[in-house]
C-alpha cells in the first residue's frame, strides 16, 4: 500500500466542519456544486485512512488521482460492511459501533464511528424536516415500536429514536416493544392521553411491528386508537426472513384506518445501518405531490446499471447507489442490494426516488434461493 | 355506447369444478384398468417424450424460449440431457417395485385416490412432467395447476396424453388461474391427494388450506453442491470442471439440482487457485453453446452486490474473483456460508476435511439435494449407508467417493438423496427418490381386502 498516502485528519476536520455548518442552516438546500467539492474530499480522505477501501480503489484503477466525479468513486457493498472494519481512525478511537441483525452463521455488518456529532446532526435534520413538519419545537408525545437503547445498545435504529425523542419529544415518550413484545397498554395510554389534551401523538417502529399490532386481536375496537389532528407514524424495514411479509401500501392504508389518520401522515423512512443519513416518505413535506422518498442534500442517491456500473437513464428503474457525505468516518458512497428509480417533476427535475421491491425478483430464483433463506433464518433465530 | 362488463369472480373456481367432473368420470375407467395395462400406457407416453429425436421435445423446446427467461440452446440442451436420462425401463421397474410389490403378497390392495391435483412450481418443464405422469400410474386422475413461468409443458404433454390413449387423456387435466384467485385454488385442492413444487412458505400456505384427511406430498425448494477430495489429479481437472459448469449452466443453475457450492475438502491454496482457473475456462465455454437466458434486474443486483464483496476479499489478498461474461466463480478463503445469487454463480469454498465440511453444511440440513463428488479415493469398507446409493444402475459407475462410507450416510442424514458425479447433477435418472421420497408410493393408497380370510377387493 505504499501509493497510498498517509490521512489528513485535518482534511476530515475541514469536511465535517463544512457539512455541520449545511445540517444547520434554516433549509439545507441541494447544492450540487458544494456536495461534489466535498465527496470528492472525502473520497481522498478516506482513500488514504481504510486500507480495505483503498484496496478495492486500487483494484479499479479508481484513485483520487483519477476520480474526477462522484459518479467515478467506488461504491462498497452493504455486504462488506460484515467482513471489513471500514473505519477511517484508529480502532481505538472507537465512540460506537451499530450492528446489523446477524448470527454465528452470518456475521453482523458493523458501521464503526469514532464521533456521533455528524450522524445525529444529519439525522436530526431529516427528521425535523420530513417527519416534524409542523412540530418542531412542539414536544409532542412519541411512541416508539422499538426495543429501548437498554435492549438494543448497538441498533442504530433504536439510537436514531433515543437522538429523536430526547431532541424532540415530550418526557414522557418511551418505547413500547420490550423483549420482543408489544406493550399495547402503554401505547394505549398514550393515545389516550393524546386525545383527552388533543395534542399530536408521534408513533415510529420497525414496519413488521406494526404489522404485529394490527394483527393482534386485542388491538380491535372502533375509535381506541383514533390519533388528534397533527398525529403521524413512521415505519421502516422490511420483511426479508420474517414470516409474513405486506405490500407497502397495504400496511400504509391499514395504519393510517386503524389510527384515523390521514394516510399521508404515514410516511416510511428508507435507511440502512451503513448509512449515517435516511431517506423519508415525501408526504408531509409535500402533501399532494406523489409519494416518493426524499433525502438531505448532503446524500445523493444514484440509479446504475448493475453490470455496468454505469448510472441508467433517467426514469429507469437501476441499482442503488448512495454517496452519503455524513458518513466521513466509515465509507461515503454505498452500493445497496435495492432497486430504484428517479422520479420527476413535470419539468424533468429530479424530486425523489422509488424503491422498487424485490420480491417478484427473489420468487423467479426458484429452488436453489434455500440458501440465502437458510441463512436469513439462521440470521432471525439468533436475533433479538 | 356503453359496454357492459359483468365480473365473474368464480370463473377460475367453475373452471377447476367443471375439470373435477370430468376426472372423476374419466378416472373411474383408468381405474378400472389393471394396474399393468397402465404402467405400459404410461410407460409407453414415457418413452415418446424420452426416445431418440422425440417430436415432442423438439416441440417443447421450439416453444419454452419465448415463455421462459433460458436462451434456446440451453433449453435444447437440458430437455435432451435430461429427458434422455429417463428410462422408461427404470419407471416400469420402479412402479412394480414399489406399488405390484407393495401387494405382491395379495393381502393389500391398491384403491387409487378420486383425483390427484398436481400444483406445479417453477419454470423447468421435467418435474411438471414427472409428477403429471405418476398419479396417473396409479389411477388416480390428475389435475394440474399450471405455474405461470411454464404455460406450454402441461399442454404440450396433454395432446401427447391423447395422441397415445384416449383414456390417460381423459384423466389429465391441465388448467392455468391466476395465483391471488383463491376461490380456484381452494377448488383445486379439495382433491384428496394433491401433490406441489415450491418454496417452502408455498408448502405451508398450502398445506394449511387442506384437511387432515387429505394425502399431501410436498417438494420443496432446495439446493446441490459439489464436493471435491484432494485426490483430485491433475489430469482429471478439466474433466470435473467441464461436469461442474454444465452442471452450473443447465437451466441457468434455477433448479434444486444446481449446484451452487463446492467445497474443496483438504485441497492447498495452489491447487485450488490452478483449478479455479480450470473452471473459470470451462465455464466460458460452456457458455458458447449453452448461454445464459436473461436474467431479472434482482438477481443481477445481488450478483453485483456479491461480486463486489468478492472484489473487495480478493483486493485484500484473500480468494479470487473469475467475472467472466455470463459466469461468477469465487474461490473463497474459507468455508462460511454465503448468499447463492444463482445465475451461473459458483463458489469454491476450501475447507480442511470431512468432518469439518459435515459441520459446515449442518445449517443446511434439510435444505441440501443433490451432492456431486470427485477426488476421493475408491472406498475399500462397506457400501455407502442404507438408503443412499451412489451409483444408480442407469448412471454409469462413480468411483470417487471417500473411503470413509460415514460420508454418505452423514450427507443422507442431512437429507440428501443422492450422490453422482460432476456433470450429472442436473440428469437424475427418473427414478431418483426426489427429497427422500419414493416416486410412486406417495400417490397411492392401499387397503387391506380381506375380511375373516376373505378377499373383498
Amino acid at each position: 500500500m505504499s501509493d497510498r498516502p498517509e490521512p489528513d485528519r485535518a482534511a476530515r476536520d475541514e469536511i465535517e466542519r463544512t457539512l455541520l455548518d449545511w445540517m444547520e442552516e434554516d433549509a439545507p438546500a441541494t447544492d450540487p456544486e458544494r456536495f461534489e467539492r466535498l465527496a470528492l474530499a472525502l473520497f481522498r480522505f478516506q482513500f488514504a485512512a481504510c486500507p480495505a477501501y483503498a484496496r478495492l480503489c486500487l483494484s479499479l484503477d479508481r484513485t483520487p488521482d483519477e476520480v474526477e466525479r462522484v459518479e467515478e468513486i467506488p461504491p462498497v457493498p452493504t455486504g462488506a460492511f460484515k467482513e471489513f472494519a471500514l473505519r477511517c481512525f484508529p480502532e481505538a478511537d472507537t465512540a460506537k459501533i451499530f450492528r446489523t441483525s446477524g448470527t454465528s452463521v452470518d456475521r453482523r455488518g458493523e458501521l464503526h464511528l469514532d464521533t456521533l456529532v455528524l450522524y445525529e446532526a444529519s439525522l436530526l435534520a431529516s427528521l425535523r424536516r420530513s417527519f416534524l413538519p409542523g412540530l418542531v419545537g412542539s414536544a409532542p408525545e412519541m411512541r416508539f415500536l422499538a426495543p429501548s437503547p437498554e435492549e438494543a445498545p448497538d441498533s442504530s435504529l433504536t439510537h436514531m429514536f433515543e437522538i429523536l425523542r430526547r431532541a424532540e419529544g415530550d418526557p414522557a415518550s418511551g418505547y413500547d416493544l420490550r423483549d420482543g413484545h408489544l406493550d399495547l397498554a402503554a401505547l394505549e395510554h398514550a393515545a389516550d392521553r393524546a386525545r383527552r389534551d388533543d395534542r399530536p401523538l408521534v408513533i415510529a417502529g420497525t414496519s413488521f411491528a406494526f404489522v404485529h399490532f394490527l394483527d393482534d386481536p386485542k388491538t380491535e375496537g372502533e375509535g381506541r386508537w383514533q390519533l388528534p389532528v397533527g398525529s403521524r407514524v413512521m415505519e421502516t424495514g422490511g420483511f426479508k426472513g420474517r414470516s409474513r411479509s405486506v405490500p407497502r401500501d397495504v400496511l400504509r392504508s391499514d395504519i393510517a384506518r386503524r389510527f384515523g389518520i390521514d394516510e399521508r401522515a404515514v410516511v416510511n423512512q428508507y435507511g440502512m445501518t451503513e448509512l449515517g443519513s435516511q431517506f423519508y416518505d415525501s408526504t408531509l413535506v409535500d402533501p399532494d405531490g406523489p409519494r416518493r422518498k426524499q433525502g438531505p442534500p448532503w446524500a445523493r442517491v444514484r440509479f446504475v446499471d448493475p453490470e455496468s456500473g454505469l448510472d441508467v437513464a433517467p426514469g429507469e428503474v437501476g441499482m442503488i447507489v448512495i454517496h452519503d457525505l455524513a458518513n466521513t468516518g466509515s465509507i461515503a458512497a454505498i452500493q445497496t442490494a435495492d432497486l430504484g428509480r428517479a422520479i420527476r417533476d413535470e419539468a424533468g427535475h429530479e424530486i425523489g426516488f422509488d424503491v422498487i421491491g424485490r420480491e417478484e425478483g427473489a420468487e423467479a430464483r426458484g429452488c436453489s434461493i434455500a440458501t440465502d433463506v437458510m441463512l436469513e433464518a439462521s440470521r432471525q433465530e439468533a436475533g433479538p | 355506447m356503453s359496454r357492459l362488463e359483468i365480473d365473474w369472480p368464480d370463473e377460475g373456481a367453475e373452471r377447476v369444478r367443471a375439470a373435477e367432473g370430468r376426472l372423476r368420470v374419466a378416472g373411474e375407467a383408468l381405474a378400472r384398468r389393471h394396474f399393468d395395462e397402465r404402467l405400459a400406457a404410461v410407460a409407453g407416453v414415457l418413452e415418446d417424450w424420452t426416445g431418440a429425436d422425440s417430436p415432442w421435445r423438439r416441440e417443447l423446446a421450439a416453444a419454452l424460449p419465448e415463455e421462459t427467461p433460458f436462451a434456446a440452446p440451453t433449453i435444447a440442451e437440458g430437455l435432451e440431457s435430461a429427458l434422455r436420462a429417463w428410462h422408461p425401463s427404470d419407471f416400469i421397474a420402479c412402479a412394480e417395485r414399489e406399488i405390484a410389490g407393495a401387494c405382491v403378497d395379495g393381502r393389500r390392495a391398491l384403491v387409487p385416490f378420486d383425483w390427484t391435483t398436481v400444483i406445479a412450481g417453477g419454470a423447468l418443464p421435467m418435474p411438471t412432467l414427472l409428477q403429471s405422469l405418476l398419479p396417473l400410474v396409479v389411477g388416480s386422475p390428475v389435475l394440474l395447476r399450471e405455474t405461470r413461468k411454464d404455460p406450454v409443458t402441461a399442454r404440450l404433454l396433454a395432446r401427447s396424453l391423447a395422441e397415445r390413449d384416449e383414456g390417460l387423456a381423459a384423466a389429465f387435466e391441465p388448467i392455468a388461474f391466476p395465483s391471488d384467485d383463491a376461490v380456484a385454488l381452494d377448488a383445486a385442492l379439495a382433491a384428496p391427494c394433491v401433490v406441489a413444487t415450491g418454496a417452502d412458505e408455498t408448502l405451508a400456505s398450502i398445506a394449511d388450506r387442506l384437511r387432515p384427511t387429505q394425502r399431501f406430498v410436498g417438494y420443496g425448494h432446495r439446493f446441490s453442491i459439489g464436493v471435491l477430495g484432494p485426490a483430485l489429479g491433475e489430469a482429471d481437472m478439466a474433466d470435473v470442471a467441464s461436469g461442474l459448469a454444465l452442471d452450473v449452466a443447465r437451466w441457468d443453475q434455477s433448479g434444486c439440482l444446481s449446484p451452487v457450492f463446492v467445497y474443496l475438502v483438504g485441497w492447498d491454496g495452489q491447487d485450488a487457485r490452478r483449478f479455479a482457473t480450470v473452471l473459470d475456462r470451462a465455464l466460458e465455454d460452456v457458455a458458447k453453446t449453452s448461454p445464459r437466458g436473461d436474467l431479472p434486474m434482482d438477481q443481477s443486483v445481488s450478483i453485483a452486490q456479491e461480486r463486489s464483496e468478492a472484489r473487495m476479499r480478493t483486493a485484500a489478498g484473500s480468494g479470487m474473483l473469475f467475472e467472466g461474461a455470463q459466469h461468477t466463480l469465487v474461490l473463497e478463503p474459507d468455508a462460511r456460508p454465503r448468499p447463492a445469487p444463482l445465475g451461473r454463480f459458483l463458489r469454491l469454498l476450501l475447507i480442511d476435511s470431512v468432518d469439518a465440511l459435515m459441520r459446515a453444511l449442518q445449517p443446511f440440513s434439510g435444505q441440501l439435494s443433490n451432492v456431486c463428488v470427485a477426488g476421493f479415493e475408491a472406498p475399500t469398507g462397506p457400501g455407502p449407508a442404507d438408503g443412499l446409493s451412489p451409483a444408480p444402475s442407469t448412471e454409469g459407475t462413480f468411483d470417487a467417493r471417500p473411503a470413509d462410507s460415514s460420508f454418505f450416510a452423514a450427507l443422507s442424514r442431512m437429507g440428501v438423496s443422492r450422490v453422482t458425479k460432476p456433470g450429472s447433477l442436473q440428469t437424475p435418472p427418473i427414478d431418483w427418490p426426489h427429497d427422500g421420497l419414493p416416486l410412486f408410493l406417495p400417490l397411492a393408497r392401499f387397503t387391506d381386502p380381506f375380511v375373516a380370510g376373505r378377499r373383498l377387493v
